[in-house]
């Protein structure tokens, strides 16, 4: 057995490598730049952990996405390294002080771009011998890809600060736009790219154009009651998850609702039981999904259309890790595309926000946060007036990719493979289970539901404690 | 106790002599000299801080609800019970709360129970990998310590904890509302915590009274755990009982009040106004009777306070300031601090 594969198998339980893989480690071993696009559930993680072991040094990973650090923190300790921690914004002063004067006894230091600039910390990571940088979720850095943090940008010059160091870009989703502004913030000369088909041939595409939100809640009544989860279903309201999840539960469905607005413990609480399958159906906003390790989810509903595709791509994604077959169903009626737009929008800043922004007394003006993050990186580079023609550029962009997302729904070509062309790759081969528009046998994919209707058992405080603590009865 | 149980306690309290505010701040646990010393004239140690993260909206809401009930009312802007809300005191129930004591801290026990639960119960399903409930730090750190301290690979403890948890828990305080709500918010192999909402629709409560019932049993486990009874728990509990339950700028106020400077002399070197300083020794005397007063008051002018507050039935600083024209405001309320002190 090569050095690799015991490797693979000693640290990481798996015996084979995923497609892909082992050339990329293969080149992030021999100190060259990488990006690599892989969807989401094809063992992105162990791209970045596996060469670790191999190589003298430290990994830096940066990570936008704060909650998604947490997760990766988390799938380290659970895989044994105790060697790993986050130094962002969720330590306390005094933790981040201590982290930072041991830096050197982390082999995964976790980071956000903010972090970047603080200066105590890139002092410690100038001392800090470093196997190679990880750009996570490397989309983020373009402004064209659908969940930008111009923080991210910051990334650039910080690159130019450390040591010549090689960097691996990851990223699920991103169009060919999107991968030249990942090279040119992260000064990859030739990078070597690996980009993975975005296809996942094992779920199934349906659209349905219904009339009004009424019918919406029918189907989806009808859809779940008749066939098998586990599911997930996405809208966009937080009060919207909670209607839909009452009404399914009148039904004897075991769900539960998921929105920013809980509670953090709550929501801890809610992810696991889906995880561990004491809920087969979740109502969601775009905020779950997100460190979501479970293999098995069969159907992933819309009630509406997503403001980008790569988001659409990203949600759809989470089904099917299994490789089972799963269908992604998405309602729409023909004036949801201006709702869409308007959500989409919602944070984004107007003429008059960036206006305000470049007064001078402007400094604690009450505008959304991501706004004041967003202006605040933009006025230290341009001028008012290129501001304002960059947002409205922006703007005018968002508003033609979601028509074009919504063509994409209606006209009669197959939507597997007009979603690959979107990201500019090519559908090479048609699953027998494709889309609604290639005929779909809904039949053939979707379990007629025999699991039981659950009603809640009493609850007995003792006998539960005795669950939770086996040992002797009390 | 349901939320607007709690309210009306307060307000009976307080009878007319307070805005319809007064509970919110207490609730709250607003460090403020007037909301602190209400605390101490009006014997409302149970309630301070029970509620930090409370919405003033949903406080409004249950407000206005008493309101329209006709259980409280309002006159001159204070806040009066009526008839229809005596009756609807809850006389039979024992309060279970001691904000004063544990301001918030008493969820550092419910982390740290919730994750050494979930991680003894995963490790006797021999499922060593899994996600823990609890994120931050420090919880972690304190929760290995206690488990290497404890040799937990051994059956003992599992069985130990478990124990100790049930002998709190069949307090005769508590009912088996209490004790239910505790238990499922654990969680552990296979069988995850849940949710506030989850827990109210089982029980038909509002999300509200399902978190200020759990905080109730919260408080009782932690009046009752003890080093000799319960030494398990008397570990988990550290650091959430403290000695002096004084703000941090009172304690160092009264560290200088030790030292023997005058309270001219500590407003000069803190570079705070006299007025705070005038809080601080109300909030020192609130929570240690011993604190000497006499460099503030004398023994004739408290008594006299005390008497006329007996006589007028009140505890408005006016009106007892407008009878007595030689005393301050300070020292009217400095009396009526001691004077609940000596009587509680």
């Amino acid at each position: 057995m090569d050095k690799l594969s015991g490797i693979l198998q000693t640290r990481f339980g798996h015996t084979t490598f995923r497609a892909g893989q082992q050339e990329i480690i293969e080149q992030i071993l021999d100190k060259k730049d990488v990006i690599a696009i892989l969807p989401t559930g094809m063992g992105k993680s162990l791209l970045y952990q596996l060469p670790a072991y191999l190589m003298e040094g430290t990994v830096i990973i940066v990570s936008p996405l704060l909650s998604l650090m947490q997760d990766q923190v988390e799938q380290l300790k659970i895989l044994g390294e105790k060697r790993v921690i986050a130094i962002n914004s969720f330590l306390s002063f005094q933790e981040r002080e201590i982290a930072i004067r041991h830096l050197a006894n982390y082999k995964f230091i976790f980071t956000s771009p903010e972090m970047l600039q603080n200066e105590q910390f890139n002092l410690a990571l100038r001392n800090l011998s470093i196997a190679y940088i990880v750009a996570d979720e490397a989309h983020c850095i373009s402004q064209w890809g659908f969940d930008f943090r111009p923080d991210y940008l910051r990334i650039s010059n910080w690159l130019q600060s450390m040591k010549a160091v090689n960097v691996l870009a990851l990223t699920a989703t991103a169009t060919g736009e999107v991968v030249e502004d990942i090279k040119k913030t992260l000064r990859m000369k030739t990078p070597f790219e690996y980009i993975h088909s975005l296809d996942r041939p094992a779920i199934a595409y349906e659209t349905v154009e219904v009339e009004n939100q009424q019918q919406k809640l029918k189907w989806i009544l009808g859809r779940v009651t008749s066939s098998e989860g586990p599911g997930i279903i996405y809208t966009q309201s937080r009060k919207k998850t909670e209607t839909y999840a009452a009404l399914l539960r009148e039904q004897g469905i075991s769900v539960g609702f998921y929105h920013a607005k809980m509670e953090q413990g709550d929501r801890i609480l809610i992810q696991q039981q889906f995880q561990q399958g004491q809920l087969e159906w979740i109502c969601a906003t775009n905020a779950f999904g997100m460190g979501i390790h479970k293999d098995n989810i069969r159907q992933i509903i819309h009630d509406h259309i997503p403001s980008s595709v790569a988001g659409y791509m990203q949600e759809v994604g989470r089904a099917a890790r299994d490789g089972e077959q799963a269908i992604a169903s998405l309602l729409y009626t023909t004036t949801d595309v201006e709702q869409t737009f308007y959500v989409a929008m919602q944070d984004f800043p107007e003429e008059q926000d960036i206006q305000i922004a470049y007064q001078p007394a402007y400094s604690e003006v009450e505008q959304a946060e991501t706004t004041t993050r967003i202006l605040a990186y933009w006025k230290e580079r341009l001028s008012e007036q290129a501001t304002i023609e960059l947002f409205k550029e922006i703007k005018q962009k968002k508003w033609q990719d979601i028509q074009k997302f919504y063509t994409m729904l209606r006209n009669d070509t197959c939507l597997r493979q007009q979603l690959l062309q979107y990201f500019d790759q090519v559908l090479l081969e048609k699953p027998s289970y494709c889309c609604s528009k290639c005929k779909l046998d809904l039949a053939g994919i979707l379990r007629k539901r025999t699991v039981e209707n659950k009603f809640e058992e009493n609850k007995n405080w003792k006998d539960r404690l005795n669950i939770l603590l086996p040992s002797k009865y009390i | 106790m349901h939320f607007h149980q709690i309210l009306l306690f307060i307000i009976h309290k307080i009878n007319g002599q307070r805005s319809e505010n007064a509970p919110y701040y207490l609730l709250k646990g607003k460090k403020s000299g007037q909301t602190i010393q209400d605390v101490t004239y009006f014997q409302l140690h149970a309630f301070f801080s029970i509620l930090p993260q409370l919405l003033k909206e949903d406080y409004d809401a249950e407000v206005n609800k008493l309101f329209k009930s006709e259980c409280i009312q309002l006159k001159n802007s204070l806040v009066y019970i009526t008839e229809k809300g005596l009756e609807a005191l809850p006389h039979d129930k024992e309060i279970l709360f001691n904000g004063w004591q544990y301001r918030g801290r008493e969820q550092l026990l419910w982390k740290r129970l919730d994750l050494v639960v979930q991680t003894l119960s995963q490790f006797h399903a021999n499922e060593k990998k899994f996600v823990p409930n609890q994120k931050d730090i420090a919880t972690q750190q304190f929760i290995r310590d206690f488990l290497i301290e404890h040799n937990f690979r051994q059956f003992n403890l599992n069985n130990d904890l478990k124990q100790e948890i049930v002998q709190l828990l069949e307090n005769p305080s508590l009912n088996d509302l209490h004790r239910t709500l505790f238990v499922y918010r654990l969680s552990g192999y296979n069988k995850t915590g849940l949710t506030w909402e989850q827990l109210a629709r089982y029980f038909q409560l509002t999300d509200m009274n399902t978190k200020i019932i759990f905080l109730e049993c919260l408080h009782n486990m932690l009046d009752n755990i003890s080093s000799e009874r319960s030494p398990l728990l008397f570990n988990l509990a550290k650091d959430i009982h403290i000695d002096t339950p004084l703000t941090d700028s009172a304690f160092k106020t009264s560290q200088l009040f030790e030292k023997g400077y005058t309270m001219d002399e500590i407003a000069k070197i803190r570079k705070l106004k006299i007025n705070t300083i005038e809080d601080h020794v109300i909030e020192i005397v609130s929570s240690n009777k011993k604190f000497p007063v006499s460099a503030f008051i004398s023994k004739e002018q408290e008594e006299e306070i005390l008497h006329l507050s007996t006589e007028l039935q009140t505890k408005k600083l006016t009106l007892i300031k407008n009878r007595l024209p030689d005393v301050s405001y300070f020292q009217v309320r400095l009396a009526l601090t001691k004077g609940e002190q000596n009587h509680g």
